[in-house]
């Protein structure tokens, strides 16, 4: 199975592949570098097709500098190249290799190279009748100022989030981390975008075999171009087919470090506020970075409580509608009379009532989401209380069930990760349709199928249920529950290295039975 | 001879899992209402007969695992193979993966019958044999370890019936144990047979052996398994006997069900409705797991994929059940599995330990004449 999903991945990667036309395919070919300035700049606009930015500088009858506007740093390139440059009539590559007082220098005598080093910000010094040109790297990157996270909001703890440089975001991780175990390796991923992917781990507490994987599947990748985390993340997953997320997309550097240092294995993306974090298991996902900083006890009440919150959240609206349509037996009298009054004008079967309040719900928090803050926050509010109020009013939905969804819908988003959030919001319709069929058997249906997954599922070959399956006692500490740090293990099992006791589903390839 | 059976490490589970293996295999549909079973038989002594019941299980389940551990790293179908030859091995290897369908027939007719006495009145048998099987084939498909890990889920589940009956107990009558061993032995002795259809399930060890990786801890966990079992089973026919006068019980087909619906919460009655549904969770490993033991009997005796197994297992069984309906039949079904299952669960091991023993003294004196030339 796992074998045919990787074929399906490389098929899904070839058609992508189709695209390509034979335009760059003549890009392809590699060219040398002319000693003819003339020759050399023809060479370069032909390549990049004359862009306007393309900037080609004289500084003496012999030297000649060409870069791309905005990618450069100019103070770096008038007060170090210009200057270093200014004066000198004959020169060789390698001494200006030299001379030149710049951090990232490099020679190359291949055209392609240097055009791609140019695109990233690179300034190329030619000298007349040499084979050789000179890469000055001193690009500079326009990218934000460091933020306080939006998404993953914390009271106590770091305010401090990642943005769209890969180089700020790997000083703050080096920032947390000062270990010279942390290895980095760099992946270059698209062909049309040349990402710089990063993969980070701590040499001796991550697992061999988890870093192997992560390795193989980021070199096996084959994509035209990779603009965020998120679509790395699914294009190496384990089962991309899941609906349930099998690797932490963070954007807090603590929690990314917290994860290295817990022995997992962490991706960062030019470009992507978003860093991935894997191996993950279900139960981490309703972890927070908080959790750590408050007290024990009222860190085990919030995990409990987000736990019961995602319980409510699936399986309240379900309930409502099996037992108003099917068991009304287990409704205790007293209930049953609030209930019916609610009802009484109400036209609809309980499973219309219920997808229908469900759908107002959700179609509120798209529009909030997708509106500017100030507008979003008003709409949610005016929408949710006139729609509600409006919609008991007219007779078309009863108040008990306008309670219910509310709950269901505010218990939903308790859960710390966005992607995690919503699934579990997503998960209520099939269920609520199972329930309106089915009843308590639909419900027990959907619960056993979705346990099935969860229990079928990976994340990098570990499981995803663990710690309580396949149960790792030492892990129970800090799952569900938060004991006092003195009683967690700092290594979590699941990402344990070496001769692991639990190969589970180690090798992608096995079938099991 | 295929008698090796590779089992790649990812397939093995810690030994301490079978605590919740035995457990997940014993309890299943037979707690809805073995009490009635037991006491027609033993009486008010039927809690005796239910000790007793685990005491020679325990008895049985010690000779199986000493038979295992003749033959190293094999399951019963490989013993069969090794004792008895291919042909007549085969035979026995048939019969048992006969017995594990006849079981998983048994269960998921019994479970359809209490749904449709219970929950839904009129609801398409067919339909809830097409939604049991599509689960089971979806935890079968995911291999050894994904039902392994709907029993330990099971298990949570299956704790939570004696401390839900605790609500019931205020009503006891202890009196109504009393006097107690006042029936002959006799009677006794048929209320511990009329046990066996509920707490046959820990012989599916004799399959699931060579999965465990500690083989030396085998005996204590599986004695464990039993005892948890035990336990379910003696407080749940404890609180029976006293919460019933002795002749309602004669009456009542589902004795547990019935004390549940008792229950009251303030937002919820007739809690046994949502029990009884819930009851999925604990009949899909005793399902995956016979439904495992049988595909394992069926790949020694012809290679076959287990999706093109489960399949086809499935639409058999589908086609089946069709023609079981009414309750008179299913009673009938009852009665011939749980005679098939002492004969199997309760008699043969010994069978076989004889057997093996003799093969192995065979064999050995076989090494050494052939040392002495």
């Amino acid at each position: 199975m796992k074998s045919m999903k990787k074929n399906l991945k490389k098929k899904l990667a070839g058609i992508k592949d189709k695209q390509p036309n034979q335009q760059n395919q003549e890009n392809q070919e590699d060219l040398p570098i002319y000693p003819n300035k003339n020759d050399f700049i023809k060479s370069v606009k032909d390549k990049t097709h004359s862009p306007a930015d393309l900037i080609i500088r004289y500084v003496s009858p012999t030297i000649t500098i060409v870069y791309i506007d905005n990618l450069v740093d100019v103070q770096s390139l008038n007060e170090l190249v210009l200057n270093g440059l200014k004066d000198k009539e004959s020169i060789t590559p390698s001494e200006i290799h030299s001379i030149l007082p710049i951090p990232e220098i490099n020679l190359s005598i291949k055209l392609n190279k240097s055009i791609n080093e140019m695109l990233i910000g690179a300034a190329l010094i030619h000298i007349v009748g040499q084979p050789e040109v000179v890469i000055a790297k001193i690009s500079s990157y326009q990218s934000r100022g460091l933020a306080a996270p939006e998404n993953e909001s914390q009271v106590i703890g770091a305010q401090i989030a990642f943005n769209e440089n890969i180089n700020t975001n790997l000083s703050l991780i080096r920032r947390y981390i000062t270990n010279p175990n942390l290895c980095n390796e760099k992946f270059t991923l698209g062909r049309h975008t040349q990402t710089t992917v990063s993969m980070l781990y701590i040499h001796g507490i991550a697992a061999e075999t988890h870093v192997n994987t992560v390795r193989q599947r980021i070199s096996d990748l084959n994509i035209a171009d990779l603009i965020d985390s998120a679509v790395l993340a699914e294009l190496i997953e384990d089962n991309s087919f899941s609906i349930f997320p099998q690797m932490l997309l963070t954007e807090r550097p603590d929690r990314f470090s917290d994860g290295l240092l817990s022995g997992k294995v962490g991706i960062v993306v030019n470009g992507s506020s978003m860093a991935i974090l894997c191996p993950y298991t279900f139960f981490e996902f309703f972890q927070s970075k908080e959790d750590q900083n408050l007290r024990w006890p009222i860190a085990t009440f919030v995990r409990l409580l987000r736990f019961v919150a995602v319980f409510l959240s699936i399986f309240l609206t379900p309930i409502y509608v099996a037992s108003l349509t099917f068991h009304y037996e287990v409704i205790p009298q007293p209930l049953l009379v609030p209930l019916s009054e609610s009802r009484a004008k109400v036209p609809f079967p309980p499973i219309i009532e219920a997808l229908f309040l469900e759908l107002i719900i959700e179609l509120l928090r798209e529009a909030g989401l997708r509106l500017p803050t100030k507008v979003g926050q008003t709409i949610g509010i005016v929408g949710g209380i006139v729609l509600g109020t409006a919609a008991v009013q007219a007779g078309i939905t009863s108040n008990i069930l306008i309670i219910i969804i509310a709950l269901c819908a505010l218990a939903s988003f308790t859960t710390p990760n966005y992607t995690m959030g919503n699934v579990i919001r997503v998960l209520r319709f099939p269920t609520i349709v199972l329930a309106g069929f089915w009843g308590y058997y639909g419900i027990m249906l959907a619960f056993c199928i979705l346990l099935i997954h969860l229990l079928k599922q990976s994340s990098l070959g570990a499981p995803y249920t663990a710690p309580y399956y396949p149960p790792r006692f030492k892990d129970w500490p800090d799952s569900i529950i938060r004991l006092p740090l003195l009683l967690i293990k700092r290594k979590s099992v699941n990402t344990r290295g070496g001769n692991s006791e639990h190969p589970i589903n180690e090798q992608n390839g096995g079938k099991k039975v | 001879m295929k008698n090796s059976l590779h089992i790649s490490l990812n397939q093995k589970i810690n030994a301490f899992l079978l605590i919740v293996i035995v457990n997940a295999c014993q309890i299943g549909v037979g707690i809805h209402g073995f009490q009635r079973v037991v006491y027609q038989d033993a009486k008010q002594d039927a809690w005796i007969a239910v000790i007793l019941s685990f005491i020679y299980a325990h008895f049985v389940a010690f000779i199986m695992i000493k038979t295992l551990k003749m033959f190293q790293d094999q399951d019963l179908y490989g013993i069969h193979q090794m004792i008895f030859g291919k042909y007549f091995g085969n035979f026995l290897n048939s019969l048992y993966v006969l017995y594990c369908s006849f079981a998983f027939v048994s269960i998921i007719i019994n479970y359809k019958e209490v749904i449709n006495t219970w929950v839904f009145p009129h609801l398409a048998s067919s339909f809830l044999y097409i939604s049991l099987l599509i689960i089971v084939i979806y935890t079968f498909t995911g291999g050894f370890r994904i039902i392994i890990g709907i029993s330990t889920i099971n298990f949570l589940f299956t704790l939570a019936i004696p401390i839900i009956l605790l609500v019931p107990l205020k009503y006891a009558n202890i009196n109504s144990l009393l006097p107690i061993l006042d029936n002959d032995m006799i009677n006794l002795l048929k209320g511990v047979y009329s046990m066996t259809f509920t707490i046959a399930g820990f012989e599916l060890i004799n399959f699931i052996y060579p999965n465990v990786k500690e083989k030396s801890k085998v005996g204590k966990y599986v004695h464990i398994g039993l005892l948890t079992t035990l336990f379910v089973y003696l407080t749940t026919m404890l609180i029976a006997l006293t919460y019933f006068n002795g002749e309602q019980l004669n009456k009542l087909i589902w004795a547990t069900l019935s004390m549940l619906s008792m229950i009251k919460l303030p937002f919820f009655e007739r809690i046994e409705i949502l029990i009884i549904c819930g009851w999925m969770i604990i009949i899909l490993p005793n399902l995956c797991i016979y439904l495992w033991a049988a595909y394992r009997g069926v790949i020694r005796i012809k290679s076959i994929s287990p999706n093109k197994f489960v399949w086809s297992f499935s639409i058999v069984i589908f086609i089946l059940t069709l023609f079981i309906n009414t309750r008179s039949q299913i009673e009938m079904v009852n009665n011939i599995f749980s005679k098939i299952a002492f004969i199997i669960v309760f008699i043969y091991p010994f069978i076989l330990f004889i057997f093996a023993l003799i093969k192995k003294l065979f064999t050995k004196r076989k090494v050494q004449n052939d040392e002495t030339i």
